[in-house]
Formats: C-alpha cells, sequence, structure tokens
C-alpha cells in the first residue's frame, strides 16, 4: 500500500472512532502540481486527502487558529520534520498541548515520501534530523555572498528587496510562530512599526520579525514561499538561527521541552562585543 | 558658514548601575561630551530592539545601551537576557547591512563614574569621524518627500 | 485604415513620446519580479510574460502615499497637501485584465467625492493594451464577461501579429489618438494577421453566482465557513487585485509634526473591521471571506454596476494556500439550486 493509501486509511480510521474532530492535510490544488490545506472532519472527506512530494507547506500553522482547540478535542495533522519542529517548539511555548496533537508524519526525500513512526509528539526524535538540517544549497550560496559583502553593500541589498515589501503580511500569517493576537506591527499605542510600505517601514517590520523569530524558527521556508514580491526572507531567517546556534549552541525544536533560547541563559554566554 | 556636524548618541541605561555611573560622573564634575542623550530605564533587561530602532529613525547617529555587570544585576537576571538579546539583534543588523560601531553595548557599574564619562567621549569621537548615520536618514528622507509613484 | 506598429520601430517610438514628455513604462523583470517600470528601449521590456506578478493599480493608488505634511506649534498647524506629480507616462504592454481593473475602479474614486490622487495620475497617463497571444491556468477572464482582447480601459489595443514583428493598432479613445499622431510617422499602413487569442475557458458562471449572493438567506449559509477554512488572512490576494482598493489613513511622526499617508488596507486582515471598542463586527476569516465575494460581485455591482473583478487570477496564483476567487465561484456556481 502506498503511503497515501495508507495515510488515508489511517485518517479515515481516526475520524470515524472519534479520536479526533479535524485532520489538516492536503489535497489537490487548482493545478496539477499544486497542493493545498485540505481539512476533513469525515471519513469520507479522508479519501480526498493527497500526499505526495509536492506537499511541502507546513501545515502546523493552523493549529495555533485561535479557537481551535479550545474545546481540549485532538487534531491530526501530516507534517514533515519541520512541521514536527515547529509542533515542537510551539509546546515548549505553551501554545499547545501535547496531547491534543496527533502527527501524521512524513518525510520527502528527492522525490520519494516516507511514513514517519509515531503518533504523538513525543515519539518523534529529530534532533539529529534537525542538526544536520541544512537549507536548500542556493541559501547557504546566497548567505555566504552577503557576509562576504560590505556593510553598505548589504545595505543596498537589503534595501533594494525590502523596497518590494507590500506589508501584506503573508509571512506572518503562514507562520507557525506568529501567533500573537495582536503583532506589535498592529500595535498603535504607540506605533512601533511603521504600516507604510516606503521602504523605511519595510526595513523595520522584517527587521523586527526577523528578531522575533530568532531561535524559533522552525526553517520550514513557508515564508519565503508565501512573499508574493518574491523577498528571500529565509536568508535572514537562516542567518538569526545560525547566529543563535553558533552562540548558544541551540537548536529550536528538537523536543517540546527545551526553554526558549531568549527567555533563558548561562553565565557563561558569550560577550564578546561589550565595552 | 554650515556647521560641523555634531553626532546625536542615544543611550538607553539601566538605572541602578549605569545611571548611577553617570550620576557619579556628573557629581565628580568629570566632563563629558554633551552629544548624549541619556534615557533611564530599570533594568537593560526591560530594553527592546524596538527602542534601539526608533532611535535610529529619528536621528540618532549611534545608540548605546548599557547596564550592570554580570552577577550585579538589581533585578538578578535582566542584563543576562539582554546580553542574549544583544548578541542575536547584532547579528541582525549586520547581516543587513547596519554597521556594528552604530550600535555600543557596555557594562558600566555605579562606581564607574569615569568609565562611563571615557566611554562617551570615545563613543562621540568615533561618530564624529564616523558622521552622520545617513543611510537609515536617507531612507526618512525619502518618506517626507512626494511619491513617485 | 488599420496600422502597424513594427517592434523594430519602438526604440526610435519611445524615444518620440519621451521627447514629448512622456515616460514610458512597460512590463519589466527586475529584482526577481515582475511588474511595470520605466524602460528606455524595447530591449528592457519583458513582453514574453502571460502578465506581471504586480499590477499597474500602484502607478495610480500607490502602495503608500503622503496626502498632508504637518507641523504643530503652540499657536498654530501649519500644513503643506502634497500633491501627486504631474508626470505624463505612457503604460505599454498592459494585459486587457489590468486595464480593465483601472476602469473599474474609476467610478469609485469619482464617487462622493473627485479623488484628485487617482484622477490626475489618470489623466496624465495612456493606456496601451497588448492583446494576450498565452493565458495560464489562472487567468479567468472570460468568466467575467471580459476577454484577452476586452479594450476596456484602453487608450490603444494593440493585437500581436502572426510572425511576432509588431503589432495591429485600434485606436480606443482621444487620448490614444493623441499618442499615436506623436508617432505617426514611424507607423505603417497596413493589417497584418495577428495572433489567436488563447482560449480561456470559462470556470464558473458568474449570472449564477451572482444570483446566489443576492440572495439574503445565503449570507449565514454554512458555505462560507467552509470554503475559507484554509485562508490564512493573508493580504497577498488583495494587493495583487487590479481593482482592490480599500486603504487605512495613518499619521506618522511625533508631537510636533508628521505626515498623514494613505496607505493599502485589506479586508482580509484581522483588524480591518476592529472598533475602538475592541468589538470585531468580522471576526473571523470565513465573514472576512464572505465579505470579499460579496463586496465584488455583489455591493460594488449594486453600487457602480460593474463587477469588482477583471478575471486576472493572480489572487489564486499567488495565494501562499491555493484559494482566491475561482474556487469559491466555481464552488458556488455549483452549489444545487
Amino acid at each position: 500500500m502506498g503511503i497515501q493509501e495508507q495515510y488515508r486509511s489511517e485518517a479515515a480510521a481516526l475520524l470515524s472512532s472519534g479520536e479526533v474532530k479535524l485532520i489538516i492535510g492536503f489535497g489537490a490544488g487548482s493545478t496539477a502540481d499544486r497542493r493545498r490545506p485540505l481539512f476533513a472532519r469525515t471519513p469520507d472527506e479522508a479519501q480526498k486527502f493527497v500526499l505526495d512530494a509536492a506537499c511541502i507547506a507546513n501545515l502546523s500553522t493552523y493549529l495555533v487558529t485561535e479557537g481551535l482547540l479550545s474545546d481540549g478535542k485532538k487534531v491530526a495533522v501530516f507534517l514533515k520534520p519541520d512541521g514536527i519542529r515547529s509542533v515542537n517548539i510551539l509546546i515548549s511555548e505553551a501554545q499547545l498541548k501535547p496531547e491534543q496533537v496527533v502527527i501524521l508524519g512524513y518525510a520527502i526525500d528527492n522525490a520519494e515520501v516516507t511514513p514517519l513512526e509515531g503518533r504523538k509528539i513525543s515519539d518523534f526524535s529529530i534532533s539529529e534530523q534537525i542538526r544536520s538540517l541544512t537549507p536548500p544549497p542556493h541559501i547557504l550560496q546566497e548567505a555566504e555572498r552577503i557576509e562576504e559583502m560590505s556593510a553598505t553593500e548589504r545595505f543596498e541589498f537589503w534595501k533594494e528587496h525590502f523596497a518590494k515589501c507590500i506589508k501584506c503580511y503573508a509571512c506572518r500569517q503562514v507562520c507557525p510562530m506568529c501567533y500573537c493576537r495582536r503583532c506589535i506591527v498592529d500595535v498603535n499605542q504607540p506605533q512601533w512599526i511603521s504600516t507604510s510600505s516606503h521602504t523605511l517601514g519595510n526595513f523595520e517590520w522584517n527587521l523586527v520579525r526577523a528578531f522575533h523569530l530568532a531561535g524559533r524558527c522552525a526553517a520550514c521556508g513557508a515564508c519565503d514561499r508565501a512573499c508574493p514580491v518574491n523577498i528571500p526572507l529565509r536568508l535572514v531567517n537562516y542567518r538569526m538561527g545560525k547566529e543563535v546556534s553558533d552562540a548558544f549552541d541551540y537548536c529550536a525544536g528538537e523536543n517540546s521541552n527545551q526553554k526558549p533560547v531568549l527567555a533563558s541563559f548561562k553565565q557563561d554566554d558569550p560577550e564578546t562585543f561589550i565595552l | 558658514m554650515s556647521e560641523p556636524f555634531e553626532p546625536k548618541i542615544v543611550a538607553f541605561v539601566c538605572t541602578y548601575c549605569t545611571y548611577a555611573g553617570a550620576d557619579l560622573a556628573g557629581t565628580s564634575r568629570l566632563k563629558y561630551a554633551p552629544n548624549v542623550r541619556i534615557v533611564r530605564l530599570p533594568c537593560t533587561g526591560r530594553i527592546s530592539p524596538m527602542f534601539i530602532l526608533k532611535a535610529l529613525q529619528k536621528g540618532a547617529d549611534t545608540v548605546l545601551v548599557s547596564g550592570c555587570h554580570p552577577g550585579d544585576c538589581h533585578f538578578t537576571a535582566g542584563n543576562y537576557h539582554a546580553r542574549r538579546r544583544w548578541t542575536v539583534f547584532r547579528a541582525l543588523l549586520a547581516f543587513t547591512g547596519i554597521p556594528e560601531e552604530r550600535i555600543r553595548f557596555s557594562w558600566v557599574s555605579a562606581a564607574e563614574g569615569a568609565k562611563f564619562a571615557e566611554m562617551i567621549n570615545d563613543i562621540t569621537d568615533e561618530t564624529r569621524k564616523l558622521g552622520p548615520f545617513t543611510q537609515y536618514q536617507e531612507l526618512q528622507k525619502v518618506i517626507e518627500t512626494q511619491s513617485s509613484y | 485604415m488599420t496600422r502597424i506598429l513594427l517592434r523594430n520601430k519602438l526604440d526610435e517610438c519611445i524615444a518620440a513620446w519621451q521627447k514629448a514628455g512622456f515616460s514610458v513604462l512597460a512590463p519589466v523583470r527586475r529584482h526577481e519580479m515582475s511588474s511595470f517600470g520605466e524602460v528606455q528601449k524595447v530591449a528592457d521590456m519583458a513582453l514574453d510574460l502571460v502578465l506581471t506578478e504586480r499590477t499597474i493599480k500602484d502607478k495610480f493608488f500607490p502602495q503608500t502615499e503622503p496626502l498632508i505634511k504637518y507641523k504643530i506649534s503652540k499657536q498654530q498647524i501649519d500644513s503643506e497637501t502634497m500633491t501627486p506629480p504631474d508626470q505624463k507616462r505612457v503604460f505599454f504592454g498592459v494585459r486587457p485584465c489590468d486595464a480593465s481593473g483601472l476602469a473599474i475602479d474609476d467610478p469609485l474614486f469619482g464617487w462622493d467625492y473627485k479623488d484628485d490622487y487617482w484622477f490626475r495620475r489618470r489623466d496624465n497617463s495612456v493606456i496601451v493594451t497588448i492583446a494576450c497571444a498565452k493565458a495560464d491556468d489562472f487567468c479567468m477572464c472570460t468568466s467575467v464577461k471580459l476577454s484577452p482582447e476586452s479594450t476596456k480601459g484602453a487608450d490603444v489595443m494593440l493585437r500581436p501579429l502572426l510572425e511576432g514583428s509588431g503589432w495591429q493598432i485600434e485606436v480606443c479613445t482621444e487620448r490614444g489618438k493623441a499618442l499615436l499622431e506623436i508617432v505617426s510617422s514611424l507607423l505603417l499602413e497596413g493589417n497584418g494577421h495577428t495572433f489567436p487569442l488563447p482560449q480561456v475557458a470559462e470556470k464558473f458562471d458568474v449570472e449564477k453566482v451572482m444570483e446566489w449572493l443576492a440572495s439574503k438567506e445565503n449570507f449565514e449559509s454554512q458555505f462560507w465557513k467552509d470554503i475559507s477554512l484554509r485562508c490564512v488572512g493573508c493580504g497577498s490576494c488583495t494587493f495583487l487585485c487590479p481593482t482592490c482598493h480599500c486603504f487605512d489613513i495613518q499619521d506618522e511622526g511625533d508631537t510636533y509634526q508628521g505626515i498623514r499617508r494613505k496607505n493599502w488596507d485589506s479586508c482580509s486582515f484581522a483588524n480591518f473591521t476592529m472598533h475602538t471598542s475592541g468589538h470585531n463586527p468580522r471576526n473571523t476569516q470565513s465573514t472576512r471571506w464572505r465579505q470579499r465575494i460579496m463586496h465584488k460581485f455583489n455591493y460594488y455591482r449594486g453600487k457602480f454596476g460593474v463587477n469588482s473583478c477583471s478575471g486576472c487570477g493572480r489572487c489564486t496564483r499567488q495565494c501562499p494556500v491555493d484559494m482566491g476567487i475561482t474556487e469559491t465561484l466555481q464552488a458556488i456556481s455549483n452549489l444545487p439550486r
């Protein structure tokens, strides 16, 4: 039985037994190469699930939809390792209860999709997988190219990209870690970040979002894919992840018991730049 | 005749160490550059990167953030959290091209009035040499002009 | 007598238009994004795209625009109105859907008062539409009663010649006629065979959709909740739509001075209808999605006699979760009656 059929019947079983109230997975998209998030509440609807190498979105973002899990019931969700990582981070930040999430895990290797063993978040030990999870080569190359630039060149690079930003907040909306009821950019007493999409306002927004994700980003790339004006958001989030890893030996999402990196400290944390 | 460039330095400092240190510099009659504008907060742990960005946006040429030495924080651990935050924020600013010399961090205790005065003088001099922080302020100027399209 | 514009004459045309004081904008690929930008020659243009990722809307209704500059002192408030530039522009290579988007928004910006910011730019611009030679799976102009050769909003319509050597010209307005006068010596008399139009299949029955939307009992239908489950509430579809026009007025500045700006806003945002009391009449994504569809195909039509949709398909093309107008309207037109 292929993995798609296997997970379809598993999903149908979870729904008919009443163990979960909802399953979040993938369905066929508007074109042959697209997949879209699909929500199934009945075993029949579960037969529409699709699972193949085109299913790359991080569906964990739907788990933090306001009110979804407040009835205490369970929800199942199709997740790759980056999605599982997101769930770990969300649990460690008290946004999810581990007993409410059933994970139908899968991994994509080249064009092959394989199931992952486990159903509860604690079943998955992805520390090693995450630590070795390098972003796509083009991201690494771009990051290295930027490191070689002078400060002025870097500023010009980002100015060019951030000038395109239209403040649609697609990056924020698809990100599982952006779950604040009221995002800082929507706060107007005082208005910390300009909502206007001039280059300065765009710079502020993107910088602050990157900072708020430092040490929390699961490197799923959803922000990058969602951006309608093709800003390389993965680059800056990758750099933040690297800093946190280099400076504090911390990798977000290895398990659900980690203390968030900026909410904890070590007495001997590095301080190379302090006068 | 155009006026020579006088840097604007904004310093976010904690109450119990650096502010007290600055106070000591004053009572000891130590002279330090008047370019600095001091903003007092209870602890460096309270300092959000928003403050630094706002200061730059409003025309600061250099921003200084200063607090108690590790282990001496009046609130026990505020400066430890701040230190982690600064490490990350500094990497972010460097990566996006905001020169590292424009944001400085220091530990200045309540007894280090001389250190504070010297540090302000050094930073002011260096900033005078670096010149105004035009790249950020140019973005600000663009906002104030009529929109192109 | 029909005339032809040859591609190899376009550089001279651009120069002539520039000499007459026009800025020439055309589809370009810059910074990993396709949009309309200023060009100096045909080699700068990207005319092979189905359509540009960004519309020309932001050239008439910028995503952020200063309205008033103000200074507050003890005795008074000094303010200066910031007017849009008076630059004349030629938009060369606009798609019929994008051109019709401008025409669809005109009644709104001239509704209860004439929006100078919009009309000053409109009056200074000439739209040269090029009929489509290809479409993709997301195009749906025919479903909203437009077409790959619709002249709505166009001052000049160009139809690509079969050999790819240029375009057949159709003058649509006086403004278009005046623009062509400037380059009349560079144009050829003749017909030429035009490239066949792409087949854009109708994806939904818009009459059925409007009928369903007009019926009051469907307002509370469970349909709205089911169809909008995966919408994440970003503003991509609204900001990339040629007809969406909502904006927010923001004062940016400090205690003593500032600038009042007009910024794009989106009905998909959670805070779009947030009241200062904290009450939000549209506090679920499904109510916001419903509002979007109702606005485009019911409320706007009721006020201005036209649907607020040009069928370009960008909403689905760019949606991070593959939503967009098409799926919803298809579902509505397929609902059992």
